[in-house]
């Protein structure tokens, strides 16, 4: 394990080095900007409306957490099927797996109507709402993930001063195993509830299947991995430094590719079902609203199953490619794109066809239009800022490649 | 190596605790699986009695208390005036652009022209009622689907949830001046605050200030909702849907009925008169 050299050393402020952070601190400051607007005028600043309640945040949300199934993915690798070599990227899944919760729970406090109750959940409960559930699932994970992330945290040099706070956190660590069972059902859990959010709302044709918790899980499977993998060959390429194994990381490309057929499979036969053998009326026609006024055949043919699924596939299983990290983490880019566009095209798609309840033949309530405004991407841009900045210092400060095993 | 090496080793051999074990396990899972799906604890048990019940009832509702109040709105005799829409704005102090009720031109298939209006439908398999994370919008025990202003956190869940596009967020603090007062009515509620979402409340605070002084919500214009009340051609009858002799009872056992989205099964308090030739 003489691989691992990502020592924490003090750290030089390089002129590129500062240039990175003045940008992060410019999107930091678009996206407090933009916060401030918000909760000074209300929503009413965005361009969501009662037709589409929910837009670019939702998707923002959806997309941080299923991406930031890397986490419990190679957590359960290592500490339940007990494949000890892949120990060396757990601290990194675990990281931003973090960052993905940390954002997608600062782009909901944004999004209720009011951030003063965002506690409420967790006192009234509602144990029959899948937003309850996955509030809660979310909390207890994100717990689960800074218990996991205690240890690198007191190896930081910052903890030399305080030795009884390292020989607590490495105490800890030793019920990483419990961890991770207890981060795999939770995540499994919640993962597959983001999809019943749509399946379950019968009033929507569009999304009204079975299916959709399903997807949602094994999309997270098959790209937050990914996501981690790039993660570390992108370090790797800005520090110069060996960050993981390869063999590793050619490792979890495999993986990720075979899931991504597996996902794209099971979408195929998801779609085949429902628009062409048992297309019921109401999906035909809202699938044909869509086509007419959305560019929902591009995003969804070229984005989501072309760049998203296809590509991303022959890059991580094609032995022309797999062993190459530019094709590695530009088909992790690939995917992670595929995953936000269909997030996307979920939540936006089925708030943009009209409901139909009336008992006449003419009325429909209002075909929805949304397209955020500039204080939703300002928001989106600072969360993008926040997710540098944490990936950016726990590069500088955190031994996120030094494993325990490798020391010892 | 060693311990890889015995794991895949493939024996045969079966004990008689093997036996025993898998007889326990067996044994086992019957019991929990009888005990789940009817046993006094089974959370399925309890699901089927609920919908049970709610299919005994005459109208169909699941409304626990003496009364279920609900609402027939006669598609026939309705003019389209939208009176109902600037009473209850004015009652409920409602924003002009997002009011409760709303009225539209309809046709029916035949091509004749009929007015179609809807209030909240106060469903007893409330979808916004199931999606609602903190329990903000809630059953009463008479079957009315109210709101909880002081609980909402503003997800909107249940905007998206509801089948009938009958609930609305506030998006920002309102400052408006509502035109319909006092010409349709004085405000008899409090504005609702930036973030929350609202709805139709078959006017709540009427039913229950009446009920106090011994009025008859439906009977007493006290008790009973601004939109009826006002109705010039009384297209909407409000009632108690439990007494077999109340108007809306009455007007249920002698008209064909019909129920928006049924399909759906969410059972609203609010039932349908079609226009005489058909939809």
């Amino acid at each position: 394990m003489a691989t691992a050299t990502m020592e924490p050393k003090p750290v030089k402020l390089t002129p590129g080095l500062l240039a990175w952070f003045g940008l992060v601190g410019v999107l930091l400051f678009i996206g407090i900007a933009a916060a401030v607007l918000v909760f000074w005028n209300g929503l009413v600043v965005t361009n969501m409306s009662d037709t589409v309640p929910w837009g670019l945040w939702i998707t923002i949300d959806l997309s941080a957490i299923a991406l930031g199934a890397g986490a419990f993915t190679l957590s359960a690798v290592v500490y339940i099927f007990g494949i000890k070599r892949f120990q060396p990227i757990v601290r990194l899944a675990v990281f931003v797996g973090f960052i993905g919760y940390t954002c997608a729970l600062l782009t909901l406090v944004m999004d209720i109507g009011r951030p003063d109750r965002f506690w409420h959940p967790w006192v009234y409960w509602n144990i029959h709402s899948v937003l309850w559930e996955i509030t809660w699932c979310i909390t207890i994970y994100l717990a689960i993930m800074l218990l996991e992330f205690l240890p690198v945290i007191a190896e930081a040099r910052f903890f030399d001063r305080w030795p009884w706070f390292r020989s607590t956190a490495n105490t800890l660590h030793k019920a990483a195993p419990a961890l991770a069972v207890l981060g795999l059902l939770i995540s499994l859990l919640h993962q597959s509830s983001l999809g019943a959010t749509y399946g379950i709302v019968k009033a929507r044709p569009i999304w009204f299947k079975p299916s959709m918790p399903i997807m949602f899980i094994l999309s997270a499977i098959a790209v937050g991995p990914a996501l981690t993998m790039a993660v570390a060959f992108i370090m790797e390429w800005i520090t110069g430094k060996r960050t993981v194994p390869h063999e590793i990381l050619f490792t979890i490309a495999r993986f990720s590719g075979i899931a991504i057929l597996v996902y794209g499979y099971l979408k195929f036969w998801d779609t085949l079902s429902v628009l062409y053998y048992g297309g019921s009326a109401a999906v035909m026609e809202a699938l044909t609203l869509l086509r007419e006024s959305t560019p929902y055949n591009f995003t969804f043919w070229v984005v989501e199953i072309l760049l998203g699924i296809i590509v991303p596939a022959i890059f991580f299983l094609a032995p022309r490619f797999n062993r190459r990290p530019l094709y590695l983490v530009l088909g992790a880019m690939l995917a992670t794109m595929g995953i936000i566009v269909n997030r996307w095209n979920t939540t936006v798609s089925g708030l943009t066809v009209p409901m139909d309840y009336s008992p006449g033949t003419q009325y429909l309530s209002p075909v929805g239009t949304y397209f955020p405004n500039l204080p939703e991407w300002g928001v989106g841009l600072g969360i993008i800022g926040y997710a540098l900045l944490m990936l950016t210092l726990g590069a500088l400060f955190l031994p996120l490649f030094r494993t325990k095993e490798a020391h010892e | 190596m060693s311990e890889k090496k015995k794991k895949t080793k493939v024996t045969v051999d079966i004990t008689r605790r093997d036996v025993l074990t898998l007889a326990g396990v067996a044994a086992g899972s019957a019991a929990a699986a009888v005990l789940l799906t009817s046993g006094p604890l089974s959370p399925f048990a309890s699901l089927k009695q609920e919908q049970l019940s709610v299919e005994q009832e005459p109208g169909g509702h699941g409304a626990t208390s003496l009364h279920h109040w609900g609402m027939v709105i006669d598609l026939n005799t309705c003019i389209g005036c939208e009176y109902c829409i600037r009473s209850c704005t004015a009652v409920n102090d409602v924003n002009t652009d997002k009011t409760w009720n709303i009225v539209v031109e309809e046709k029916t298939s035949g091509g004749q022209p009929f007015f179609f209006s809807r209030p909240c439908l106060h469903c007893q398999n409330a979808p916004c009622v199931e999606v609602c994370p903190v329990n903000a919008t809630y059953h009463r025990e008479d079957g009315l689907v109210v709101m909880d202003y002081d609980r909402c956190i503003g997800c909107r869940y249940c905007e998206v949830a509801c089948p009938y596009d009958a609930r609305k967020f506030n998006w920002e603090e309102r400052t408006d001046v509502n035109p319909y007062i006092p010409t349709w009515g004085i405000a008899e509620v409090e504005r609702r605050p930036r973030g929350v979402v609202e709805k139709c409340t078959f006017c709540i605070h009427r039913i229950d200030a009446g009920l106090k002084q011994g009025l008859m919500p439906g009977e007493d214009p006290e008790a009973t909702p601004a939109c009826v009340n006002v109705c010039p051609v009384n297209a909407r009858t409000f009632g108690d849907l439990k007494d077999p002799n109340s108007q809306v009872s009455k007007l249920i056992a002698n008209n064909p009925t019909v129920i928006l989205r049924e399909e759906l099964g969410t059972k609203p308090s609010v039932l349908y008169i079609p226009p005489a030739e058909g939809l």
